[in-house]
């Protein structure tokens, strides 16, 4: 009894106090929430890679800022876990997001999503590599056990891989042990009695000063063909108040801003790369090592070259192709031509009526003439 | 009558319209919100109607999997062995395979948990060791457990086994410690030896408890499988379900997960069936 009404006395009136206080917080939060309305704000989500490590520094950094204020907008980027953003942006949860070619074709578009892929940062030029024990040849693969996550361009890399061995019948006898890409290492490096493994960087490194495996084949000998992009919904970009133009305008210059002092030498350079590395604690020589077999497209021009070759209609053909013959594309999409593609230059592979994936160059070319 | 007193008891037909309150609205809000979605975008693959996941679920109960129409060819089956052949049956039998090892493995835990109990030198030994191994996270120790057991069967079943064991061992020393004293210094009295007091004095009292504690924990088994089969594996329910995540086939997956409960469901019945048939004075605390 005593006790009780000791907490009574004691406790209720910072209880009050407190309640009120949180009371006012979140009235004045809400009060911030109504200005920030005023301004468009948009959320970019990014993941671990090393083509898009460059999205944290350029938040960190406040070049994103300066770019975000010149267009009057708010621009959020937010790290994610690779499989959880594309979840995010499929649920409309996130504006943009950074994802491969093949992950925009048979997560967001096969949903429904029609999404424009605005920059075309990279492409792995050996970043993606099939390992083997015991100096095991592609064509000593068939019958034997593979570690990799399913479905993903591991399996896109192995299966051309495997193809452009003349192995693609063999195929089918390859047993695929999917293995979560958290783990793959440490479960690749203990268990001697698995003969091959695919998947990508900072693992392959890993798997590889292991010792006993090596390299066979990588992604540079397929190159182009696993590309790293910057997509948008298509339905910001046709907002009708521009917000969406902006953002993209915003998000293009803020990008090639820092590819621009990235893709510089010395002191400074360096500064910078550490400062993008940081983004997955890594520290810099790891990550030039991972810059190395990267295709990154520093300029603009760049960029341009390979969205404009007639070459990304076939990179995408053989895409939709492998994603379609996986029943990546969903049960109920009947043809490969159900998720079409357009390119820049009207180009459609697919149905015309059902064009769900499209590559832009209008940012990128703003970017190249200087017009952002 | 005020409902909202001790004494209120509802009738049986209130009983059973208030215990399906909570299914509906979340049925109900759940079509909503597809609804909506599908209006918006008929490719929508979040949220599947009802018709698409009877449909996948039927294709994934009733049709052969598809590394069997490539060998085999479409020649026309019973309905018997077309569900034998399809992808849930095969799933199924991979994660019951590894659920049942697993289950009988925790049986020893219940002979060492009494063991440890009864006789103070076993207890001495395993006591403080199974108090600290109780705590250890064991996902957390997977790399470790990949050298020891290697990435096949093995490991699932002994991820399983570490975390759940130390738990059946511990309680089931607490359950042997806390059959009154008295019953042993009776049974010495009346001429039993240490086993027979063992066995047939502690044990068969407390093996009921015992069961259904293993019965309480099938959750943590199913979750830890889940975990290994997540993390490496080419066959088994969690696989499928992280495999169909990829490409959000939910409209699979909302059948799976609720294949999966309902498994869960029967053997916790039938557990705690046969528990109350074998042990009619047994009352469930």
């Amino acid at each position: 009894m005593l006790f009780s009404r000791f907490l009574h006395v004691n406790i209720r009136k910072p209880f009050l106090t407190s309640l009120i206080c949180a009371c006012l917080c979140l009235l004045s939060g809400s009060q911030t929430i109504v200005v920030a309305q005023q301004k468009p704000s948009f959320t970019v989500g990014w993941s671990i890679y090393v083509g898009w490590n460059p999205y944290h520094y350029m938040a960190r950094s406040g070049v994103l800022k300066k770019w975000a204020d010149k267009y009057g907008i708010d621009i959020k980027v937010q790290r994610f876990d690779y499989a959880p953003s594309l979840d995010a942006f499929v649920a409309k949860n996130i504006d943009g997001c950074v994802m491969t070619n093949m992950e925009a074709l048979d997560m967001p578009a096969a949903a429904g999503v029609d999404t424009t892929a605005i920059i075309v940062g990279d492409y792995s030029n050996g970043n993606d590599a099939v390992l083997t024990r015991q100096n095991l040849t592609l064509a000593q693969i068939p019958g034997k056990q593979v570690l990799l996550v399913e479905k993903t361009v591991s399996q896109y890399l192995f299966e051309r891989a495997m193809t452009l061995a003349g192995q693609g019948p063999q195929l089918k006898r390859v047993k695929y042990i999917n293995t979560s890409d958290a783990d793959i290492a440490a479960a690749f490096l203990s268990d001697k009695s698995k003969p091959a493994v695919v998947t990508w960087k900072p693992m392959v490194s890993q798997i590889a000063k292991g010792g006993d495996a090596k390299v066979i084949f990588d992604s540079s000998q397929i190159p182009g063909e696993i590309l790293d992009l910057l997509v948008v919904r298509t339905e910001i970009l046709n907002r009708a108040d521009g917000s969406g133009q902006k953002f993209a305008k915003a998000i293009t210059g803020a990008w090639y801003e820092v590819m621009a002092q990235m893709s510089g030498t010395g002191p400074a350079a360096d500064k910078v790369l550490s400062g993008i590395a940081e983004a997955a604690q890594d520290t810099l020589a790891s990550y030039k090592e991972q810059l190395s077999t990267t295709k990154m497209f520093y300029t603009p021009q760049a960029a341009l070259a390979i969205t404009t070759s007639p070459a990304l209609a076939k990179t995408m053909d053989l895409v939709r192709q492998f994603c379609f013959s996986h029943g990546l594309l969903g049960d109920r999409t009947l043809s490969v031509d159900d998720v079409a593609i357009q390119f820049p230059d009207g180009t459609v592979l697919g149905k015309k009526d059902r064009v769900r994936f499209r590559f832009s160059t209008a940012f990128m070319q703003l970017a190249a003439q200087g017009k952002l | 009558m005020n409902p909202f007193r001790l004494h209120a008891t509802p009738g049986k037909v209130t009983a059973l319209a208030l215990s399906w309150v909570l299914f509906s609205a979340g049925i109900l809000s759940y079509f909503y919100v597809a609804g909506k979605r599908h209006a918006e975008n008929p490719d929508d693959r979040v949220t599947p109607t009802i018709s698409q996941m009877v449909s996948a679920f039927q294709s994934a109960s009733l049709e052969p999997f598809e590394e069997e129409i490539a060998e085999e060819g479409a020649t026309q089956k019973s309905i018997w062995s077309s569900i034998s052949s399809s992808m849930l049956w095969k799933d199924t039998a991979a994660t019951t395979w590894r659920f049942l090892i697993s289950v009988a493995l925790l049986f020893p835990a219940v002979v060492l948990g009494l063991h440890m109990a009864m006789f103070p030198y076993v207890g001495a030994f395993f006591l403080r060791f199974f108090q600290f191994f109780d705590k250890i996270v064991a996902l957390s120790l997977l790399p470790i457990l990949f050298i020891a057991f290697g990435i096949d069967e093995l490991s699932k079943v002994m991820l399983i086994v570490i975390g759940v064991a130390p738990t059946i061992v511990l309680d089931t020393f607490n359950l042997s410690k806390s059959v009154p004293r008295e019953q042993i210094v009776k049974a010495f009295t009346l001429g039993a030896g240490d086993l027979a007091v063992t066995y047939r004095i502690i044990f068969k009292q407390i093996w009921p408890h015992v069961l259904n504690s293993i019965r309480l924990n099938l959750k943590a088994v199913m979750l830890f499988l889940f975990a290994g089969e997540m993390i490496a594996s080419a066959d088994g329910l969690a696989y499928r379900i992280a495999l169909l995540r990829r490409n959000m086939a939910m409209d699979t997956i909302v059948p799976y997960v609720l294949w999966v409960a309902l498994l869960l469901f029967l053997v916790d019945l039938a557990l705690n069936t046969i528990n109350r048939k074998m042990h009619p004075w047994f009352q469930e605390i």
